[in-house]
């Protein structure tokens, strides 16, 4: 399958401030990759590095086979992005401002304008000085100039940043159908991992400049820590016949019994039957997932070994 | 070229729904307005009476400006002076506003060249700097003949005429450093500094008598009518103009554009 974008110990140096690091990178084509990481971790550096808006300080970049040159032509005639906050000339309606990309993208036919208003559901605001917008139509706006050309590759900077729920959910199956029925690849960035999980098939980690993991949606499943809950009326008993029966356990101040081990985190009916036969009666058996912002936040070494109880 | 006029729609589009260029033309009414005022202040010593102190510099405008000679060559200094201003506010906002308003990176990773996206800023500067200069001369011609001035033969207002144009033409080519410095300070502060600072300078220059190797003092002494001028004189303007442009296009092409 071709690679649609490939970074290769891609690294940007501000005076003693090392931005982004030996940052090797695969993005496959059709795919959804999610660029994951705090703010002020590299992630904008690292879009602006793959759009020829900085020049890195060590490493290459490809995109679309093409050599990524500053103020190169190429190849961004297939290139569709989105780039930190949308901006757009005030003075001009929404309908302009998307001419004015129209006509940076040569050879896009002008129905195309009407195209992406109505899929974006800007239709109502075409006539619309930009400098009124809301926030959430900047956003869309945004992203209608990223599709307008019917781009092969999407970059999109934190795309679903300030948009409502029922915004977000669009947009995510915009971008699922965009990836689907055209084959378009979508490179995104976002700090919020809830939101990329349910979107991206491979996530790369991003932390101080560092790509510290990648990994697909599966992976992120597994990963992440799970735990057994139990609530049972004689808390103390029940834990020393889990702990008799070798299951380490902890009783926790909610008064729920937690397990972390693998065999009673993967078969919870066996700890409960070990109960029940014990002559208890489990009010509750609860298999409880670290949250993503946890999970998150563990990665990049940032609080994630505390556990709420 | 079809890419090259593309740009020249965009940044006409841009410019003349900002409505910049209307309130530069409405600010330019000023110079040619003020001073017809003077002159009839000066010509009108009932009403000088009554405003004092501008009756004291009505009289200087007048006596600088007594016939259509002299008045035309007032006129081409106010465009070397006030013109300038007038122009590199034009620079500064077709070229800082892409910074100002966060804009730039939307031109940035696009299949058009970046000389087509600069050529068409600088023509439409040149286009909207040029209109101005007409807006001036024209409405002095008019107050002019209407204030009835002396000396005012064919040829006497052709020559002054050609200055004034050369004058302003000269100011245009000299504000095109203006376009760097507004993309290398990302909006307006940069370069209307430079212009305070290069209008200072000029004025210094010419007091110690190099004023005719000072790129920005020559359209200053061209309307003052100073046979100093030499060809190297034109040739520091259009070389500046030119050191002015390729700047602007390495520095777009070549700067990190990190915001």
């Amino acid at each position: 399958m071709n690679l649609t974008i490939e970074t290769e110990n891609l690294g940007k140096r501000y005076g003693s401030v090392q931005a982004v690091e030996n940052l090797s990178l695969q993005v496959k084509e059709g795919e959804i990759y999610a660029f994951l990481g705090l703010n002020g971790a590299g992630k904008t550096t690292t879009i602006r590095m793959l759009l020829g808006m900085i020049k890195p300080t060590s490493g290459s970049v490809k995109v679309l086979q093409t050599p990524v040159k500053l103020g190169s032509r190429e190849p961004w005639a297939r290139v569709g992005y989105m780039v930190e906050v949308p901006h757009s000339y005030p003075e001009l309606t929404v309908r302009e401002n998307l001419e004015v990309a129209r006509r940076l993208h040569p050879g896009t036919p002008p129905q195309a304008v009407n195209r992406v208003l109505e899929r974006l559901g800007l239709g109502m605001y075409a006539n619309r000085r930009t400098g009124n917008l809301s926030h959430g139509n900047a956003l869309r706006l945004g992203l209608a100039k990223a599709l307008l050309h019917e781009p092969r590759l999407l970059l999109l900077d934190e795309p679903a940043n300030g948009l409502d729920p029922a915004g977000i959910v669009e947009i995510r199956e915009l971008l699922l159908e965009l990836t689907r029925k055209q084959g378009v690849t979508v490179f995104m960035s976002s700090h919020i991992l809830a939101e990329v999980s349910r979107l991206a098939q491979r996530i790369g980690v991003i932390h101080k400049g560092h790509l510290i993991q990648e990994l697909s949606a599966e992976d992120l499943e597994h990963n992440r820590r799970k735990r057994l809950l139990l609530q049972e009326r004689d808390v103390e008993a029940a834990y020393q016949v889990l702990a008799a029966h070798g299951q380490p356990a902890k009783i926790l101040q909610n008064g729920f019994i937690e397990l972390k081990s693998p065999t009673a985190v993967e078969s919870p009916e066996d700890i409960n039957h070990l109960l029940v036969d014990a002559g208890f009666s489990p009010r509750q058996v609860i298999i409880e997932e670290e949250e993503l912002e946890r999970y998150f936040l563990r990665l990049v070494g940032m609080n994630g070994e505390t556990q709420n109880e | 070229m079809n890419n090259f006029s593309n740009m020249v729609w965009v940044e006409s589009r841009k410019a003349i729904r900002s409505r910049m260029p209307l309130w530069t033309a409405i600010g330019s009414l000023f110079m040619p307005f003020g001073i017809a005022f003077l002159m009839y202040v000066s010509k009108n010593q009932e009403i000088a009476h009554k405003l004092g102190l501008i009756s004291a510099k009505a009289d200087l405008v007048a006596y600088a400006a007594d016939d259509w000679q002299a008045y035309l060559g007032l006129f081409g200094q106010l465009i070397a002076a006030g013109g300038f201003i007038l122009y590199v506010l034009a620079v500064s906002w077709v070229f800082g506003r892409e910074f100002a308003d966060g804009t730039v990176k939307d031109i940035l990773a696009v299949p058009v060249r970046r000389a087509s996206i600069l050529a068409a800023k600088f023509l439409i500067t040149g286009i909207w700097s040029a209109g101005l200069a007409l807006i001036i001369f024209v409405v002095g011609l008019a107050l002019g003949a209407a204030i009835h001035l002396p000396g005012g033969s064919a040829s006497v207002i052709l020559q002054g005429s050609l200055l004034v144009l050369a004058t302003a033409g000269l100011v245009i080519v000299v504000v095109i450093p203006f376009a760097f410095f507004a993309s290398l300070g990302r909006g307006y502060l940069l370069p209307v500094g430079m212009a305070i600072l290069a209008l200072m300078m000029a004025n210094l220059v010419a007091v110690a008598g190099w004023g005719e190797y000072f790129p920005w003092a020559v359209p200053g002494l061209l309307a003052q009518g100073k046979s100093s001028l030499t060809l190297a004189s034109y040739a520091v303007v259009m070389l500046t103009g030119l050191a002015g442009m390729v700047a602007t296009y390495l520095w777009w092409k070549y700067a990190d554009q990190s915001r």
